[in-house]
């Protein structure tokens, strides 16, 4: 039970950072990442190879979130440049190309089938006698703590109420003749960087990747955790996100419960759940289940 | 790797632009009219697809299985109409689009608990190929492409021959002079949503009859259609059918040089490259988009 636990709290956390991420480029700034798997994966792979080519496992934490955040330049650069709608499109087509390219640079990558045998966190680190997973959760838990902090520090800043103010009204912010570019660049990187991180974490975590685990309903889990705690609310993405494991977790026990649905099956109605949480929040509570309820005419992003 | 080779890559892709043709055309008028890009475009092709599989097992040839395949995903775009997008208009786009994404999921989640993951086909009768000159055809190729263009020719007929064609055109251009003109922008939204749930049935019935027809088919459609659709100017639907065309030949042909693994990336290559070359697309009259 106590393991369990623990690889509860382990899975929390990862996508917290993830939450947290997306919640900075989103609910802060306003910037639709629709491709966010593509950093959780291109963490996972650098840090991975990194360390099993010999590094040490810090540098290949901070190799993971620095790559992914490079990776988000380029495509922050075009946010710039294009309509909200054309970025949403554009930054699901990135994740999908992250995809194809893990799936095919076999050389590299092992295409499908993956990269088996990562060294865990504490195998990595060289450490015995503590539980590998309990080890895990403890840094992740300092993770999440020092991105929690990064995260206060640039809301409640002069940055942070920039980049709010460039969420609520772009113009106004440009009127006043600041530039929002280097804001939205520096953000998209940031939360980039976070959900790198979160990459690492799970590849040293489950010791194992394929291009299977990051397909496009994994930003849309993180996107129902966001929306679900509340967009834009530090605390609210905490929230959401232990919700979604819950939820996560819940259909697990449920599929034991009901001994006819198999597993295949199971994953069908996640992915419905996920889809129907997603119509239902923007139909009914797009400002997040503990936010008000909207009036319906609320301009957002 | 001589002529012969390259020309039957290139009709290949004319057939497969066809029916990303479709896709975009379903997009483009959603775009242009409801005002955000509907993820679930994809999703309702493959339910179009099933429904074209009911309609071949209920006998009804690829004939049948084209008006069931229509029905269904124009019944369901209509719904979703009603209970879900109507609601979120007054909101902005990013709302709906996120929506749109939900409901993709509830489809395809919906497809695969009810019939599982395996590959379909629809029964058809087995036919020969045939030769025209170096391009090898099968009769199946000429009947997607048939039936596209007969949808097209529907589609720009209701566009521009009818009233309520009129009037959608009308909205698309400006939707507050069009309100204020005492059109009901109600009955232009039920039927552009029936339009473009329609276009998309047919879309997934001929990838049907071509291919197999999957629960998961739907999504690699979606790229290829929304960069058709941002090739050829959102909201343009001569641009939409021109970019779908575009971008099959350009995955085909490009098969020999990245190989047939990274065929949808091209599309997303295409995608980008528009966008920051000419981001109001190929066929932009003013600058109606930034």
């Amino acid at each position: 039970m106590e393991s369990y636990l623990v690889a509860v709290a382990v899975v929390t956390a990862i996508y917290m950072l993830m939450t947290f991420g997306l919640n900075l480029q989103y609910g802060f700034t306003g910037l639709i990442n629709f491709g966010l798997v593509g950093f959780f994966a291109i963490g996972a792979y650098t840090s991975a190879l990194l360390v099993m080519a010999g590094w040490p496992l810090l540098p290949g934490f901070a190799a993971a979130a620095l790559l992914a955040a490079l990776a988000a330049w380029p495509v922050a650069l075009l946010s710039l440049r294009l309509r909200i709608e054309y970025f949403a499109i554009v930054m699901l087509g990135f994740s999908e190309t992250v995809r194809l390219v893990i799936t095919n640079e076999r050389a590299l990558t092992g295409g499908v089938q993956g990269i088996p045998g990562i060294p865990s966190v504490a195998q990595a680190l060289g450490v015995e006698g503590i539980d590998g997973n309990l080890l895990t959760l403890i840094l992740l838990v300092v993770a999440v703590i020092l991105v929690l902090a990064v995260n206060w520090r640039l809301v409640h800043s002069p940055f942070g109420r920039m980049i709010q103010a460039i969420r609520d009204d772009e113009e106004a912010v440009r009127s006043l003749g600041k530039h929002p570019g280097r804001f939205k660049v520096t953000v998209f990187m940031v939360g980039s960087a976070f959900t790198g991180l979160a990459g690492a974490f799970y590849a040293h975590y489950v010791t194992f990747v394929t291009p299977e685990q990051f397909v496009p309903l994994l930003t849309f889990y993180v996107w129902v955790a966001m929306i679900f705690g509340g967009a834009g609310r530090v605390g609210g993405a905490a929230i959401g996100t232990v919700v979604l494991i819950g939820f996560l977790e819940g259909s697990r026990f449920l599929r034991d419960a009901l001994p006819g649905v198999s597993e295949v099956e199971m994953a069908s109605l996640r992915l419905g759940v996920v889809g129907v949480a997603l119509m239902l929040l923007m139909r009914f509570r797009p400002d997040g289940i503990l936010g008000a309820p909207s009036a319906g005419t609320k301009k957002e992003g | 790797m001589d002529t012969a080779y390259y020309l039957n890559l290139a009709f290949n892709g004319l057939v497969e632009g066809s029916i990303y043709a479709l896709g975009a055309l379903a997009i483009t008028l959603v775009f242009g009219i409801a005002r955000f890009p509907n993820a679930s475009t994809g999703d309702l092709m493959t339910v179009g697809a099933f429904g074209g599989l009911a309609g071949t097992l209920a006998g009804g040839g690829l004939l049948g299985a084209a008006i069931a395949g229509v029905g269904v995903s124009a019944a369901v775009a209509l719904a979703f109409h009603f209970l879900l997008f109507r609601n979120l208009a007054r909101r902005s786009a990013v709302a709906s689009m996120i929506a749109s994404i939900g409901l993709a999921f509830f489809l395809r989640s919906a497809l695969s608990f009810i019939f599982g993951h395996d590959q379909r086909v629809y029964d058809l009768p087995l036919t020969r190929a045939v030769l025209f000159g170096p391009i090898r055809v099968q009769p199946t190729d000429l009947q997607v492409m048939g039936a596209a263009a007969a949808a097209l020719a529907v589609v720009f007929a209701v566009l521009h021959l009818t009233p309520i064609g009129r009037r959608m055109r009308a909205v698309a251009d400006n939707p507050d002079l069009a309100r204020a003109s005492g059109i009901n922008a109600g009955r232009v939204m039920a039927v552009m949503w029936l339009m473009a749930g329609g276009l998309a049935g047919l879309g997934g019935v001929l990838l049907g009859a071509k291919t197999v027809v999957t629960s998961e088919m739907g999504w690699d459609l979606l790229l290829p259609a929304f960069a058709a659709t941002i090739l050829g100017t959102i909201g343009n639907p001569i641009g939409a059918v021109l970019g779908g065309l575009l971008i099959g030949l350009v995955q085909e042909l490009s098969t020999p040089f990245v190989g047939f693994t990274y065929k949808i990336g091209m599309g997303f290559a295409v995608l980008l490259l528009m966008l920051m070359i000419r981001p109001q697309g190929l066929f932009a009259r003013n600058a109606l988009v930034r």
